[in-house]
């Protein structure tokens, strides 16, 4: 074995903006956001991005500093959204400004914009036809870990973790409205988090369903 | 609350990464407005500055994100355009 270990690129030798855009768009599209509307913006954020890349082998944010610590800045890799949705639903845009939300029409307006909202917020989590009937799955919003399930064109959202032995309540088993724990079978009622084990409900969410994509309203404090 | 002294009286300065296209917004916004302000460069420092400048910005900001900019003690997070012009009565 080498004494230092090669350094792990995930895009090959030469990769240009192009093909960062390629690879990324349609993964923030999935995500509910589309690159900012000035593009002369977009390549500069992509042209940092391709700088760090052939310093440290993958494309972290140019807006953020790495820690060393590969697990948290995993957290900052483009598009580091799933790991910061809550904030950047408030934002409107990720923390460079790089994607914004796909309702914002002009992303010019959002530069410099980093105050978010008070109140809730409805933060997209995946498109409708991202999860079939009588399924239900797991989403970490902001430090939350969330279960959504979906009942015909119903959508619901609960707390991911069973209060009996915190086992992940989104690799459980649907039965109409209700989700059986996939350790022990505690069942809750998605729509409100109640279940027959006393004292032991769990906290839901409200989801709307916007243009196709789900969103789940979290409150602000993060 | 800090006195509109447009850098007489108040110290500025701006943590900033390189390649951070706010931190350059940011820094260009200073520089126009003719406020004097330290500059700290994070990823250009050697590795040991830059083990200690970033600690530095997480105790100011408890973070990491960039630009962090701190007018006497009080600390922006961001380019907030508004809440620089508040600070330095621009």
């Amino acid at each position: 074995m080498s004494e230092s270990a090669p350094v792990r690129r995930r895009f090959s030798t030469g990769t240009t903006t192009a093909d960062l855009r390629q690879y990324m768009g349609p993964f923030a599209e999935r995500l509910g956001y589309k690159f900012n509307t000035d593009a002369g913006f977009v390549e500069e954020v992509l042209t940092s991005e391709i700088e760090i890349l052939d310093s440290t082998g993958d494309v972290f944010c140019p807006c953020r500093m790495r820690t060393g610590d590969s697990k948290e800045d995993t957290k900052i890799i483009c598009p580091c959204i799933p790991f910061h949705r809550d904030q950047f639903a408030g934002l409107k845009k990720c923390w460079c400004g790089l994607f914004i939300l796909k309702e914002v029409d002009d992303g010019l307006e959002l530069l410099g914009v980093i105050e978010e909202p008070e109140g809730p917020i409805d933060v997209p989590v995946f498109r409708v036809d991202d999860l079939p009937d009588g399924q239900i799955r797991h989403v970490k919003v902001g430090r939350q870990d969330i279960a959504v399930a979906r009942v015909g064109q119903e959508f619901f959202a609960l707390s991911n973790v069973c209060r009996h032995a915190f086992a992940p309540l989104g690799e459980g088993f649907m039965d109409g409205y209700h989700v059986m724990c996939p350790w022990h079978g505690w069942q809750y009622d998605v729509r409100d988090g109640t279940t027959d084990h006393p004292g032991a409900d769990v906290k839901t969410y409200p989801v709307s369903v916007e243009d196709g994509e789900v969103r789940v309203r979290m409150p602000h404090a993060r | 609350m800090i006195e509109p002294t447009r850098g007489v009286r108040v110290s500025v300065t701006l943590y900033a990464l390189s390649t951070c296209p706010y931190c350059r917004m940011t820094r260009k916004y200073l520089e126009d407005s003719a406020v004097q302000f330290d500059l700290h460069e994070i990823d250009l420092l050697d590795e040991d500055a830059r083990t200690a400048a970033v600690a530095k910005v997480r105790e100011l900001s408890g973070g990491a994100s960039f630009p962090v900019i701190v007018v006497d003690d009080e600390v922006i997070v961001g380019f907030n355009k508004k809440r620089i012009k508040e600070l330095l009565g621009l």
